[in-house]
């Protein structure tokens, strides 16, 4: 089936009166046994006969592995196996299939501009031969019990022999820095540039005034509470691996372990039941996975891995980690000309994924009209943690480098901060917008959501606060930004609907829940449009036994592609339906309609319900061949559009002046999610993403030691956490504007509450510090940055230029 | 290796534990209760918050050699025949949870909340008292609404005269 996406989104009557329809926010159905401690995540998981392992990890940065003696722990007691990288390359094992980019053409290209292809390395479960980062795996011990493999893995002798570390990512893209791989001629494994080097020089060269802005824009980790754990088994007679863990997507994990061992396409099974936070932390394959796996072919027996904590901060792909120079040059009147500068991100230990910096890149210029820019966009690899996409991936760096920007221009050439806004976005009817790196956005009423947002947040009524607040000595400020994010990722999806004799529809698909409710969202959409009642609808996930195909969630794309599949194989279902019903009825399958879960043949008043359909294609005698039951459908899509949700966020801050403490005591956000399934879900989506963006802006930070290359954020003691106190409610609305390149309309709500939210916040308390001249402040904006920031400002004593400065002042 | 010997969830339980045996090692290990879930190794989280004695306390902090005789509930002991806990109630009607890991501690604590500070609790009160609770899906809104909503829920529901939580 092909989709012409240029026709109007399907009408969203067609049955199913009742619960659970469209547009409800319905109670959703995997919460009654996540409430009851019914769930089933990794680590609940346990096969008979398992055992356990531990890995051995690097307490070093940068290092050769001269030499691993596992003699004493394997007579240590319950030692049952010490492997190591030597073992892993005897036994065949590949690197993990790592992909720089996610293969969408609606992305813009990035290549290195000298023409050479992107520098990649292989990246192996254990490392072979150098370790690259502080907990990189050099050895896995399996035993009798974890207590046993922990204590076997104190005995693991290993000869190091240290390497110069280079931690720091301005400085890791110097040629003269430390090198992480022999083979490549520096740590930039990218170097490219997009947009127009002329049209953007000639536009400065005539620019009234121009705004220069440099920052950083610290390394966080996303952190699902669930920590990873994965159970593998093996079982010799068919050759056939067995794994369960936490991911993102089955289908996936099975295709690079299939890839990663060597073997047939049917001899890797993947189950992932409930998982417990995904972020984009569990996007992409984990050593891990593979170890347990051949751990259990190794020693005949299930193996079970579960992560601590610790290992979390020092092993989950992290996220963000961009340096980024910018200038922007405007007219006399704030009329936005150009920008120009430079992204360097930091891709870590391995060469894992560089479509942050390429996803943040091209859409520099975010929601405003900027008719030149030109950016030269920088990948490197250093020795910290590897890094991938979190929650909108690439985007909230960018966005927030403009918002910056924007704020800094109006306050250095006497614009206000709104008309400046205002004067750039573009209008609806400038929509399609092409952006200056030739990114296309469908649509949007930017203005509008904008003054909604201005309006939620009360700007007009912020002056009297402020005054209120500095009666009681504090500092007010408010701050605005908006956003557009590009939702692309892998583009296909599949999904194999059935419907039962017994009236109930299986629906099966390659997206797997990692708390964004598919089971409750996707059956909505089943019962919308089959008419079936919301408890008959069963979503089935995760387990590649029955999932053929599935692209995984990341990039908003769960229930925007879930949506396209969904509806394809319902009208597949209710075109079969209506020549059965046509036998049933005694009619021609022409003169049957589809109304209200039931076919029917207008003006004879006789229906059959989709239960009777689904029960004849069995039971009928007549049925043709292709109708035979079980009445079911496919639908594989390959969808090639990107889809851009937007809006804005408004936020007001309150700062104690003498203590840098702040108080978040307004947020207000407006969202364009195209056409809205489950508004419960939907808001639930914002508030945590507007707690991961904050998060950012506010506390957290994966530090780096730069000497040493040693995490020293390594537990929930170093590394800040949001909590409940650290925000107030949320106010959060969002409106409907049918994406035209959607077949249905929708646009994904789960990654713009993080998107603008670093904007904003930064902005919010650059303003509430404005009386004291401070220009800017540094993620994470801790009290004592505030504090520090005040203080400076001010001109007292002189701030010690300590590691809390920003790296990119000690270039 | 030592028996400890307890009751959990209404149920007499022994096992054999080593010394260093957690708490939540048995729960989980031993007695197959894997609604306590451990997030953290330094007792940040509180995933694994169960009631000792009628008291919110992190499992992953108390030594399961430590508990004999007392009186352990976990979340698969807090619905009554087969009625959910007005605070599980509350927590699924306000859309409290998302992937559903940080749950089974939120709704302990939660009720431990409810003994501690009454049944009718201001929202800067709950934020506070969840210091120890970390959920890194829902911005914790949705939290706050389902504990003022549920808090107020147990009082309706709790027999005159009987202590809240």
């Amino acid at each position: 089936m092909s989709i012409n996406i240029n026709t109007p989104s399907p009408a969203i009557s067609g049955g199913g009166l009742g619960r659970g329809r469209i547009g409800q926010p319905v109670l959703r159905k995997e919460d009654l046994r996540l409430i009851t401690g019914a769930g089933c995540f990794s680590d609940d998981v346990n096969l008979p006969g398992q055992a356990y392992a531990i890995m051995v990890r690097a307490p070093h940065a940068h290092a050769r592995i001269v030499s691993i003696d596992t003699a004493q722990a394997l007579a240590a007691p319950g030692i049952i196996a010490v492997l190591t990288g030597r073992d892993m390359l005897a036994d065949g094992m590949k690197p993990i299939p790592h992909r720089p980019f996610s293969p969408h053409p609606a992305d813009m290209p990035l290549e290195n501009t000298d023409g050479t292809p992107i520098f990649t390395a292989p990246h192996y479960p254990l490392a072979p031969d150098k370790v690259r980062h502080v907990g990189e795996a050099v050895a896995m011990v399996i035993a009798e019990s974890v207590a046993a493999a922990k204590d076997g893995a104190e005995l693991v002798e290993v000869d190091y022999e240290l390497l110069p570390v280079i931690a720091n990512t301005a400085a890791a893209a110097s040629p003269t820095a430390p090198r992480l791989f022999d083979q490549a001629r520096s740590n930039v494994c990218l170097d490219g540039v997009m947009g127009d080097a002329e049209a953007t020089a000639a536009a400065f060269a005539r620019a009234a005034h121009v705004v220069r802005f440099e920052t950083k824009i610290p390394r966080v980790t996303g952190v699902p509470m669930e920590p990873r754990a994965a159970v593998g088994a093996y079982d010799p007679a068919i050759g056939h691996y067995t794994l369960h863990a936490g991911t993102s997507g089955a289908w996936r994990t099975k295709a690079d372990l299939v890839i990663m061992l060597g073997v047939g396409d049917d001899d890797v099974r993947v189950i992932t039941n409930d998982v417990g936070g995904h972020f984009g932390t569990r996007g992409m394959l984990y050593g891990e996975f593979a170890l347990v796996i051949w751990g259990a072919r190794r020693i005949g027996r299930p193996v079970k891995w579960t992560c601590e904590r610790n290992e979390a901060f020092a092993t989950d792909y992290q996220g963000r980690d961009l340096v980024v120079e910018a200038e922007l040059a405007l007219d006399a009147d704030g009329n936005f000309l150009a920008m120009r500068g430079s992204n360097i991100s930091n891709a870590g230990g391995h060469t894992t994924n560089f479509s942050p910096l390429r996803k943040g890149v091209e859409i520099m210029s975010s929601i405003y009209r900027i008719p030149a820019a030109h950016f030269r966009a920088r990948g490197v690899v250093s020795n910290t943690a590897p890094t991938r996409p979190y929650r909108s991936s690439g985007r909230p760096e960018v966005l927030y480098v403009m918002e910056r920007l924007i704020d800094l221009a109006a306050r250095e050439h006497g614009f206000d901060r709104i008309e400046l806004r205002r004067r750039n976005l573009p209008t609806e009817a400038e929509m399609p917008y092409t952006n200056p790196f030739g990114m296309i956005y469908d649509s949007g009423a930017y203005h509008r959501v904008m003054e909604k947002a201005l309006g939620l947040g009360d700007w007009a009524g912020f002056p009297a606060r402020r005054a209120e607040a500095r009666a009681r000595g504090k500092c007010r400020g408010i701050g605005v930004a908006n956003y557009v994010d590009t939702a692309s990722g892998v583009p296909r999806e599949r999904a194999e609907m059935t419907v039962h004799r017994d009236g109930t529809v299986d629906v099966i698909i390659g997206t797997v829940s990692t708390g964004q409710g598919h089971e409750t969202s996707f059956a909505q959409l089943v019962t919308e449009w089959l008419g079936v009642p919301f408890d008959n609808v069963r979503i089935l996930t995760g387990d590649t036994e029955f999932v053929k195909f599935g692209g995984g969630t990341h990039s908003g794309r769960g229930l925007r592609l879930a949506s396209i599949v969904i509806w394809g194989a319902s009208q597949q279902i209710i075109e079969k339906g209506k020549r059965i019903a046509a036998l049933l009825l005694e009619c021609e399958s022409g003169a049957v309609e589809f109304r209200d879960g039931a076919f029917v043949r207008p003006g004879r008043g006789r229906t059959v319900s989709l239960t009777e359909v689904a029960r004849a294609a069995h039971e009928l005698p007549d049925v043709p061949d292709d109708l035979r039951g079980p009445l079911a459908a496919i639908s594989d899509e390959t969808i090639t559009t990107a889809q851009f949700p937007y809006g804005c966020q408004v936020v007001e801050v309150e700062i104690d002046p003498e203590l840098g403490s702040l108080e978040i005591v307004r947020y207000s956000a407006v969202d364009d999610v195209g056409r809205a399934v489950n508004p419960a879900i939907i808001h639930g989506q914002v508030h945590g993403g507007i707690a991961q963006g904050v998060g950012q802006a506010l506390m957290e930070h994966c530090y780096y030691d730069p000497e040493t290359g040693q995490l020293l954020s390594g537990s929930f003691m170093d590394y800040a956490m949001p909590r409940a106190d650290n925000f107030p409610f949320f106010n959060t609305e969002y409106v409907e504007t049918p994406s035209p390149t959607h077949p249905l309309g929708m646009r994904p709500a789960g990654e713009g509450g993080t998107a603008p939210a670093l904007g904003v916040m930064i902005n919010s308390i650059v303003d509430a510090l404005s009386e004291f001249g401070v220009r800017h402040v540094e993620m994470p904006a801790t009290p004592e940055r505030i504090w520090r920031a005040i203080r400076e400002a001010r001109g007292g004593a002189q701030s010690m230029c300590d590691r809390n400065t920003p790296e990119v002042m000690l270039r | 290796m030592p028996t400890v010997s307890m009751t959990v969830n209404g149920k007499r339980v022994s096992a054999e534990v080593e010394g260093r045996t957690l708490l939540v090692e048995l729960l989980r290990e031993h007695l197959g209760l894997t609604g306590t879930h451990v997030g953290c190794d330094t007792t940040q989280c509180g995933c694994c918050t169960v009631h000792l004695n009628g008291t919110g306390v992190k499992s992953c902090t108390v030594l399961a050699a430590s508990c004999e005789g007392a009186t352990i509930t976990t979340i698969e002991g807090l619905a009554t025949e087969g009625k959910l806990h007005p605070m599980q109630e509350a927590f699924r009607e306000h859309h409290a949870l998302q992937c559903g890991f940080c749950t089974p501690g939120m709704i302990m604590s939660a009720v431990d909340i409810v003994r501690r500070k009454g049944n009718d609790l201001d929202e800067r009160t709950i934020r506070e008292q969840l210091e120890g609770n970390i959920c890194r899906c829902t911005g914790y809104h949705n939290i706050v609404i389902a504990i003022q909503s549920g808090a107020a829920a147990m009082k309706q529901s709790r027999p005159s005269g009987a202590p809240p939580g």
